[in-house]
């Protein structure tokens, strides 16, 4: 079992991650170039890329500055999302061992702490969806899913590292949740990942360029 | 609200039309984070009542239509419209708070238009477009009330400014002047005001017999034949006269 989820599952979820992606990428440029020409005459580089580094940077922009609880939140979700799994030593080691590959890789106890803080920030994600009241109303069941998705690797991972039950079972548990995961991105809103930078160039780009703002 | 048959075809179309790279990533991509809420001014004003929340509206309107691809019955139909018309001014401040850019607005306005082609809209906007149709104005002004209009303010600013005249299809001027309707309807005084300063500055200008209302609420209902006959009008009129520029009320 611990064979086939890190060998050919591996590949797989990583193929279909990668391929889906690029699939992904190419389908909007050409559904948009078919159908929305009108955000390509408004495009600006300048104002994309304005539009993005300030969403980039925490409280780059006045949306996030008004909700500095969620920010700090999603942040704190995000940078952790994407820093454990690539800077942890047992990946590391893995790679290394695997193909050769190797990079600089946090602390043992960075990661671990780092997990926390990222199951803490998937908590609080997760109990505001339940308490306000207008995030509730448009919250729907698949959102829950992907948050469960996008936190489970980590939860495992944490049990894993811990050796709670048995190490071996969870193992193999923590790898399919991130295999699950990878699947899943370009499926699902996950996608996010690549389709932010689209969609934050175009309204850069509309607010910016089309609406003639001023530049300082 | 007229009362015509629902033609779930068209609707079908329409939403068809209109899912280009733009709609398809909004409608998949909102994380329904809830950071647009507060900034709209409905939700604010309504004590932060989550029905007023931006992504709520798009996703009880076109996001129903959607799903369901047109098949709403007339109730459900009549629910979208109270949202669409009353529940959202199509503002775009949403679209400036949403971490994705999602443009609630333009998803608003879209659905403004499938409302429309179902007769669902306000009816003093299905009005402006029929008289921009019929009249070329969205009031129903013909082209004598206009010069009648134009030469009683003439007079009007007599005392104040004897021998002022005020321009009518007067071909090869400098300018066309183009105003908003109501101006010939309900406000002429605003016309008197305009050509006095035109008078003073000894501008040379003229009012055309159509295409002189720069209004567009047929772009507002979605109409985009109709919106690009009351631009077109306003184009071929100006090449008529043989104008340099077009000049826009205030
Ligand atoms: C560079 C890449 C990424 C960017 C720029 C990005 C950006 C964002 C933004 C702007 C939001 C909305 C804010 C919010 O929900 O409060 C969000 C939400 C979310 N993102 Fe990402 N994201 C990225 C990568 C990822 C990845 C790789 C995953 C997981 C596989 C992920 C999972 C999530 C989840 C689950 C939410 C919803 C959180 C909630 O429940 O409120 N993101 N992301
Ligand atoms: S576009 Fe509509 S929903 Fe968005 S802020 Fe303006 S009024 Fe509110
Ligand atoms: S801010 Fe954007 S992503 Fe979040 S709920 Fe509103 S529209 Fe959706």
């Amino acid at each position: 079992m611990y064979e086939f989820v890190t060998g050919p599952l591996a590949w797989i979820a990583f193929g279909i991650f990668i391929i889906g992606m690029i699939v992904k990428v190419i389908s909007v440029i050409r559904l948009t170039s078919q159908k929305d020409k009108v955000v390509f005459n408004h495009w600006s580089w300048g104002w994309s890329f304005r539009s993005i580094y300030r969403w980039l940077i925490p409280f780059g922009s006045r949306s996030m500055r008004e909700k500095p609880g969620l920010t700090i939140g999603v942040f704190v979700f995000h940078i952790c999302l994407l820093a454990v799994p690539i800077f942890l030593l047992g990946h590391s080691i893995m790679w290394d061992e695997r193909w050769g590959i190797s990079w600089w890789s946090f602390s043992e106890m960075t990661t671990d702490y780092m997990t926390l803080l990222l199951i803490a920030a998937a908590l609080f994600l997760l109990i505001r969806r339940i308490v306000l009241p207008e995030v509730k109303i448009v919250t729907t069941a698949y959102d829950y899913l992907l948050l469960a998705i996008a936190a489970a690797p980590f939860i495992t991972g944490y049990m894993a590292y811990h050796q709670w039950f048995d190490y071996k079972t969870m193992l193999i548990i923590h790898i399919l949740c991130g295999e699950i995961m990878l699947i899943a991105i370009p499926f699902t809103k996950l996608s996010h990942m690549i389709l932010f930078f689209f969609t934050r160039a175009h309204i850069g780009s509309e607010f910016g360029q089309r609406r003639g703002a001023v530049t300082f | 609200m007229a009362e015509p048959a629902i033609d779930t075809n068209v609707i079908k179309q329409r939403l068809a039309a209109l899912k280009g790279g733009r709609f398809k990533t909004w409608l998949q991509l909102c994380a329904h984070c809830g950071y647009c809420a507060d900034s709209c001014f409905f939700y604010q004003a309504h004590d932060k009542d989550p029905k007023y929340m931006p992504a709520y509206k798009v996703i009880q309107t076109l996001g129903k239509l959607y799903k369901t691809n047109g098949e709403v019955s007339k109730e459900e139909l009549e629910k979208m419209a109270s949202i669409a018309w009353g529940d959202c001014t199509a503002c775009r401040r949403c679209s400036m708070y949403c971490p994705f850019g999602i443009d609630i607005a333009v998803m608003i306005a879209a659905t403004r238009a499938i409302l429309c082609s179902q007769g669902l809209a306000p009816d003093a906007l299905m009005d402006a477009v029929k008289n921009y149709w019929e009249f070329g104005n969205q009031m129903a002004v013909t082209e004598e009330d206009l010069s009648e209009t134009l030469e009683w303010m003439a007079e009007e600013t007599e005392e104040e400014m004897p021998g002022l005249t005020i321009p009518f299809e007067k071909e090869g001027a400098d300018m066309m002047y183009t105003i908003n309707a109501r101006e010939a309807k309900y406000y002429p005084q605003d016309i008197a005001e305009a050509a006095m300063i035109f008078y003073a500055a000894g501008e040379n200008y003229t009012f055309p017999k159509m295409g002189w209302d720069d209004t567009n609420l047929a772009m507002f209902a979605g109409e985009m034949k109709c919106a690009a006959h009351v631009v077109k009008l306003c184009y071929d009129n100006a090449e008529r006269l043989g104008v340099n520029r077009i000049g826009v009320t205030e």
